[in-house]
């Protein structure tokens, strides 16, 4: 969605030879070739970590009672036993077919366990960054109203406390407040949304507001300091002011458009990194979601699974980067020139 | 590191007296660190809570934080020898927190400073020599960065077991590569500054120009950015106490004994609530620390 879409709505070869030419394409193509080393290194430092790891899958499978013939007979059934480049030529030649094994421990394929849990704990995560968003967002422009006013000291209180507290100490406190002591939401327990739609974002709730709330913290602070010194320096909210524009829209329509650009490639660099956040939060709430399996999993030695797990949440960070630098590129137009240019 | 490192040479020196900055109140107030509560009272926390870690249990004797008495368990707040009362075994909370925050520290700081010294030095050398080396440094520092931190330290303590000194191994995974973008970052933005190109043209060798022009002027931005790590790496070494692969079990950390707490978050919800304050106020004054050191030494 570039901006060349509009221009010339003629020529249709040439619409198209621009599109393959634009920036935005051209940004988007460099990103991914950069890419695609990180992300191999990503799934190739996981096989070696597992791999150090004292014990393997059979052992754990089979408990520490078993004879080393019978862990000797699993590792054999499982190819255990096979050297490390062959084990991993195999699992990366399945990634390439989006094959991604199957689990050690329960023979399931990997897929089919992800395609389960996934949603939960996309749901999860997607609650959580709309709220922080959302909040972030008002709060911000409240705050930036009025730079040092009682509204931007209150709101950076509240940011400055949303940056120190750890997901694993809010989750047990806003368990206590407002499950046990008020009885709002459920303590632990996920309900399908397909099942009942008001129980489901209940029971999502704490956890979202666990993972989410410092998430908050840090997109209010950086939004509000984006607009703060759009309203500052800017000229063209000075040409707005002296136009008349009412405070209100200059500070909505002007200089929060204008913020916005930071605060997407933040999100964008969010995404893929709450995997940790999420295999704590996640069997505190005992949500059925790939961050509760991803720590027994590792427990077990269960590398299909782990690596599935790591290679999903590095693809979502790396679409999500994508996503942000393309809208960066969309929506303003000295960056998309200066690339080009380069 | 001396003095006007983190004053730089403004332009008192260039212009004329009356031009320079007026001798108000305020900015006089100013220069004096210790004046600027927004400095002085969460180093004054950190301090106070850092001192009680290390010191008290060698002034005056508190009782074991392991080991204690089935008899003593469950004591509410207030006991009589028990200050914050007892856990379910037993054991004394407040030498529990005390003994645990030695912990904390001692991972975040040396975390903290095994990055400074390992992901400054990389950073520096990427930025500052450019071409492929910065290309190869910045993959690896990416690879690192993409890789979810916390499965990287939960499969190194797995592995190694859990004990303090494998939590700072782990956890140093993080620190380096975050130091090391910040460190490379600020090294590039310097490489086009006009004293650079003076120091190039006096034929200054170029470890004389990483010690003397680029180390100095990129210190203020990683000390604050440090003052910020060490909360984190705090935060994230409770994370993997928490889930019991962090400190081992019999000794205390505050991420553990917020886990052990959660069995009996309604009977006695102070097991969680105090290592929780604790962690929150200790991370909170390094926060609050780095932010206004930030502000004061003019690093966006």
């Amino acid at each position: 969605m570039t901006a060349e879409a509009g221009v010339r709505p003629g020529a249709r070869t040439q619409f198209a030879r621009r599109a393959v030419g634009s920036p935005g394409v051209r940004v988007a193509g460099r990103r991914l070739l950069a890419v695609i080393p990180v992300l191999w290194g990503v799934t190739f430092l996981t096989f070696i970590v597992m791999n150090m790891l004292p014990g393997d899958a059979a052992q754990e499978l089979l408990g520490a009672n078993a004879t080393p013939a019978e862990v000797h007979q699993l590792e054999i059934q499982l190819h255990l036993n096979e050297p490390f480049w062959v084990r991993y030529g195999n699992w990366f030649g399945g990634l390439l077919k989006g094959d991604l094994g199957t689990s050690l421990s329960g023979g399931q394929p990997v897929t089919t366990i992800l395609g389960q849990r996934l949603p939960v704990t996309a749901e999860l995560l997607l609650y959580a960054f709309v709220a922080s968003v959302v909040f972030a967002v008002g709060l911000a422009v409240l705050a930036a109203r009025r730079p040092n006013g009682i509204g931007d000291r209150i709101s950076m209180a509240v940011s400055m406390m949303g940056l120190s507290i750890a997901p694993y100490v809010l989750a047990p406190v806003l368990v206590y407040l407002f499950a046990i002591k008020v009885g709002w939401f459920p303590a632990i327990g996920y309900t399908p949304l397909t099942q009942n739609p008001v129980e489901n974002i209940k029971s999502l709730t704490l956890p979202a507001a666990s993972i989410g709330f410092p998430l908050f913290a840090v997109y209010t602070r950086l939004l509000r300091a984006d607009i703060v010194e759009q309203m500052q320096r800017e000229d063209y909210i000075v040409t707005a002011r002296a136009k008349g524009v009412p405070p209100w829209r200059i500070l909505i329509r002007h200089a929060l458009r204008n913020s916005l650009f930071g605060l997407i490639t933040l999100v964008g660099l969010n995404f893929g990194t709450l995997i940790g956040a999420v295999a704590i939060i996640e069997p505190i709430f005992s949500l059925p979601g790939v961050g509760a399996i991803l720590i027994e999993s590792i427990n077990n030695r269960d590398l299909p699974v782990v690596e599935g797990i790591v290679v999903i949440f590095a693809v979502i960070t790396v679409a999500a980067n994508l996503l942000a630098d393309l809208l960066y590129v969309a929506l303003d137009p000295r960056i998309r020139y200066e690339r080009a240019a380069v | 590191m001396s003095a006007p490192l983190f004053r730089p040479a403004g332009p008192q020196t260039l212009l004329p007296p009356e031009v320079t900055a007026p001798k108000r109140a305020r900015t006089r107030r100013a220069e004096n660190w210790t004046h600027d509560l927004k400095i002085t009272i969460p180093l004054g926390l950190l301090i106070l809570i850092a001192g009680a870690c290390f010191l008290w249990p060698l002034v005056y004797p508190v009782p074991k934080p392991t080991g204690g008495s089935i008899l003593d368990a469950g004591l509410p707040p207030f006991s009589p020898g028990h200050l914050f009362g007892t856990d379910a075994v037993g054991n004394d909370i407040f030498s529990r927190i005390l003994y645990g925050g030695r912990v904390s520290f001692e991972v975040g700081v040396s975390v903290t400073a095994i990055g400074l010294v390992i992901g400054g030095l990389f950073g520096v050398i990427a930025g500052y020599l450019g071409g492929i080396t910065d290309a190869v440094i910045s993959r690896v520092l990416d690879v690192l960065i993409a890789f979810p931190a916390l499965v990287l330290a939960l499969a190194i303590a797995e592995g190694l077991g859990p004990s303090e000194l494998h939590v700072i191994w782990a956890l140093s995974f993080f620190g380096i590569p975050a130091v090391g973008r910040v460190a490379r970052a600020a090294t590039l933005a310097l490489r086009e500054q006009t004293f650079m190109l003076a120091a190039r043209l006096a034929g200054t060798p170029r470890w004389r120009v990483v010690l003397r022009h680029i180390l100095p002027n990129i210190m203020p931005q990683l000390m604050t950015f440090s003052l910020l790590g060490i909360g984190v790496i705090i935060i994230l070494e409770g994370a993997l106490s928490y889930l019991g692969l962090g400190i081992p079990p019999p000794n205390p950390s505050w991420g553990s004994m917020i886990a052990n707490g959660q069995q009996t978050l309604s009977s006695q919800p102070e097991l969680v609530l105090i290592p929780s304050a604790f962690l929150f106020v200790t991370v909170l004054s390094l926060n609050l620390l780095g932010d206004a050191l930030r502000e004061r030494w003019g690093v966006r």
